[in-house]
């Protein structure tokens, strides 16, 4: 149980050096990685840990970024003060619609969620008075850590101080799920998953725990739109759209749902293909659509799941 | 003795169709009742009478001298009543130590730790360890579900159902699939864990006479819904009629 | 009440589209258990392929009274893409019902950019040349003939379908696979064709409405994306697996659409997740589907 974290602080290194051998824009880049994989880390606790596949987390995502342009219009310049207060916007939102999502499993949850995500993308629109409708909100820059960076334009600032800060937050938040996953809530979330029937009978109150896994991945994916509003420096509908939610899905899936780390090489991965991609073709759509086709008829473990098997077949055939 | 767990004039309709009829039955301290009779005659009813799963249309189910009517698998556990099924529920991916530390975790009523860490926990590893003990699956602890075998697949359902320390536990066709000559085997080792976990009664529901007849203090027949005989295997095996409506044959074993 | 009138019918014209639509989700879940993300693709590229059918039948000189026929023939003659994506969507059927909207989500973003590589990211639309059918009206109110024409064919098909399932010896089988695979194949049924066949009818529905809408709306890029949506809210609505469902949902989604054009323009699509989820809330199996397990 060791090995993993011994892999987390070399990994957490690596990315500490980057901006030293990187060229900034793939720093740029990085940092909606932190933003999703934070999110992917509180997805994954619903769908990997708990078995709820929600086709509407966008919905998180855009409450942390709409969260954050609130903010900016308040006059807000704290970042964490924004932090704190998607976390708990998130949470209060997610209690009734989890309440009301997670009597139903399957499909049927999928398209509750679906439904759901897509009902708060239309109040998006509809109160364009106050969200900006299809142009957005503004996402102002703010002081981290109650320091402003002045002397660092928006660039400087986003590839310097910002990237040790989300790269700090998603360590942070690596952390905690870790513990959340290992501990006893987390062993009745996972026997959830395996058979919900049979865990009733052993005690497990299962529509509560999946309310709090479900406000839990809510918070987490918060955070991550947040980060993701902060980058852009606009909140957006788009973000919100229910092929978003599917995009998350992917992420989680290319890592490998099954596996702790998978959600962050997942968003890791998926990042990156998809710049690489977009500089190559304009239908990467098309090649992310057939990678995402692949994965789930050959490869269903993921990336994650394919590199255990890989350590395991190099380790030798011991059980 | 005391009554643990009965059931007092209890009918269960299910339209016009009436499954249990004025059925009225009680497990005391220290007893293994067999429930019996062909199928259709209520015994998948009473079970799930027994076990809160279904509301009665009249009449009460007690335990403990509570009311358990319709409270749910949930507050079963939390209850102290145990129950084992007869076609094997397992959790394909977790492993025996996982499935055994779940049921722990609800006994001690440590579910809501979020940040504690499972593996650390001495008192959940030390309980696991012995109740994996009892039943024979000490060096199986590490083997996920689905790696075993249906034996032992059988074992962790009942063991994990153990691990909640119930005091009253329910088996429903227990060694079914399991092969003639392991039978007894299982049935013992079952009532020995039962002994040694301090379940203090078992109610067993057997198709299989042999099993019914070596070990139950009493034997309870339901025949179309309605008590047919609450009787000691002695008396009741001495009934050749009672056995032809059970059984559906001449002669006793 | 002319406007009123109009607005009302349009809403019949979009829950006719619909119906066809969720008729062939419903076909498709009811039988083989799959719920097709990639339904509002089938959708767009009906649209697509029917406006360049119909633009190059007029080249050839077919006359604009040909069009109605024509965007069926169009929609059918898509049904090629039935067998293979079934035999793809083989692949995950044991798997964990994730795994069909993963794949059938990875379709999606397959087909936006078939259909940005062979029709472009504009828009497209068909002239006017429908109209040659007329519009028939009562003072001030009127509604192309077309329009009309697709509800009756709508209402025929829906009839037929329900006939087929309900009286043939093929609809019974097909209502037996739905009921019981195992049993059905232990009966000797080929289900595999089933199958493929069932999926090629859910898609041919499909194609066709999308063909059939043309005339009246463009073909776009979000169309695919977008109709996902509704075809859902119709499905949960009327409930999964129901024919009927079909029927009530889409004529319910048509209707509250336009209803809430008229009264309510703010929530209009509000209005459907609301039923949506109320639907999923109070009565998950829908209007008339199976109570869940």
């Amino acid at each position: 149980m060791k090995a993993p974290l011994v892999v987390a602080a070399v990994v957490t290194t690596v990315f500490a050096l980057l901006p030293y051998f990187v060229p900034p824009y793939y720093i740029g880049l990085m940092i909606p990685f932190f933003g999703y994989a934070i999110a992917l880390l509180g997805f994954n606790l619903l769908f990997g840990y708990t078995g709820l596949l929600s086709f509407g987390h966008a919905m998180f995502l855009g409450i942390g970024a709409y969260g954050a342009a609130v903010m900016t219009g308040l006059g807000v310049k704290s970042f964490e003060l924004v932090l704190i207060a998607v976390i708990l916007a998130s949470a209060v939102i997610a209690l009734p619609i989890g309440l009301l999502c997670v009597r139903y499993i399957g499909i049927f949850f999928g398209m509750l969620t679906l439904a759901f995500g897509m009902l708060f993308h239309s109040f998006l629109f509809k109160f364009y008075y106050v969200t900006g409708g299809d142009s957005g909100m503004r996402v102002a820059r703010m002081n981290i850590l109650g320091l402003e960076f002045a002397k660092y334009n928006k660039i400087e600032f986003l590839t310097g101080p910002f990237y040790y800060y989300c790269l700090g937050l998603l360590v942070i938040g690596a952390l905690i799920m870790w513990r959340i996953v290992h501990s006893p809530f987390g062993l009745h979330l996972r026997t959830i998953r395996d058979n919900a029937r049979k865990a009733e009978y052993l005690g497990v109150h299962v529509r509560h725990f999946r309310l709090a896994a479900f406000v839990i991945s809510a918070a987490f994916g918060a955070v991550g739109g947040a980060i993701l509003g902060f980058r852009v420096g606009l909140a957006d509908p788009d973000l919100v759209y229910w092929t978003q939610s599917g995009q998350l899905v992917f992420m989680a899936v290319l890592g490998g749902f099954a596996n702790f780390f998978g959600p962050i090489v997942g968003s890791l991965s998926y990042i990156l293909l998809q710049d690489q991609l977009q500089s190559f073709t304009e239908y990467w759509r098309f090649a992310l659509g057939a990678i995402l086709a692949t994965i789930v008829i050959a490869f269903p473990q993921g990336i994650a799941g394919l590199a255990l098997q890989f350590k395991r077949l190099v380790a030798g055939r011991s059980a | 003795m005391t009554v643990l767990l009965e059931t007092r004039n209890v009918s269960k309709s299910y339209g016009v169709f009436r499954a249990l009829e004025q059925v009225t039955m009680a497990v005391h301290e220290g007893e293994v009742v067999s429930v019996v009779g062909p199928n259709g005659a209520g015994k998948t009813t009473l079970v799930n009478l027994l076990t809160g799963l279904l509301d009665p249309t009249a009449g009460e189910v007690l335990f403990m001298g509570e009311s358990i009517a319709g409270v749910g698998p949930v507050a079963l556990a939390d209850h102290g009543l145990a129950r084992a099924f007869q076609l094997i529920q397992i959790f394909p991916q977790l492993t025996v130590r996982e499935t055994i530390s779940a049921a722990v975790v609800s006994r001690q009523k440590k579910r809501w730790q979020f940040f504690a860490d499972l593996s650390a926990d001495a008192g959940i590893n030390a309980r696991v360890a012995e109740v994996a003990d009892i039943f024979g699956l000490g060096p199986r602890l590490e083997a996920v579900g689905a790696s075993l075998s249906q034996g032992e697949k059988k074992l962790l359902d009942v063991a994990s159902a153990f691990a909640l320390d119930p005091q009253v536990i329910l088996l429903d066709e227990p060694t079914s699939g399991v092969s003639t000559s392991d039978k007894h085997r299982i049935m013992k080792t079952l009532i020995a864990a039962a002994k040694r976990a301090g379940v203090k009664a078992i109610v067993l529901v057997e198709h299989d006479m042999d099993l019914v007849a070596a070990y139950s203090h009493r034997i309870i027949a339901l025949s179309e819904g309605r008590v047919l005989a609450d009787l000691p295997p002695a008396r009741f095996f001495a009934d050749s009629h009672l056995i032809e409506t059970v059984i559906g044959r001449r002669g006793g074993h | 009440m002319s406007a009123f009138a109009n607005i009302l019918a349009g809403g019949v014209f979009h829950a006719a589209v619909l119906f066809l639509v969720a008729a062939g989700l419903q076909l498709v879940f009811g039988v083989q258990k799959i719920v097709n993300l990639a339904c509002g693709s089938f959708y767009a590229l009906g649209a697509y392929f029917g406006i360049t059918f119909i633009g190059y039948a007029a080249q050839f000189g077919m006359s604009p009274w040909l069009i109605l026929p024509g965007l069926i023939v169009s929609g059918v003659l898509l049904g090629f893409i039935g067998p293979p994506i079934e035999r793809l969507l083989r692949t995950i059927y044991s798997r964990d019902e994730s795994f069909q909207l993963l794949l059938t989500f990875a379709l999606v973003l397959m087909f936006q950019d078939v259909f940005k590589f062979i029709w472009g990211a504009n828009p497209r639309s068909l002239d006017s040349a429908y109209l040659v059918y007329g519009t028939i009206g009562a003072g001030d109110f009127s509604m192309p003939v077309y329009n009309l024409l697709v509800i009756l064919a709508a209402i025929a098909i829906a009839c037929g379908l329900g006939a087929f399932l309900q009286r043939t010896n093929y609809g019974r089988i097909l209502r037996a696979t739905a009921e019981n695979r195992v049993m059905a194949e232990a009966l000797g049924v080929d289900v595999r064709r089933i199958y493929s066949a069932v999926f090629t009818a859910g898609a041919v529905l499909g194609t066709t409405a999308g063909a059939l809408v043309v005339p009246t709306s463009a073909a776009s890029l979000d169309m695919a994306i977008e109709f996902v949506v509704e075809a859902f809210a119709v499905v949960v609505i009327g409930g999964l697996g129901s024919m009927r469902g079909a029927l009530i949902g889409a004529t319910i989604v048509g209707l509250i659409r336009a209803l809430s054009i008229v009264f309510f323009p703010e929530f209009e699509v509000i209005a459907i997740y609301v039923i949506v989820i109320g639907v999923l809330i109070f009565r998950p199996a829908g209007l008339f589907g199976r109570t869940l397990a």
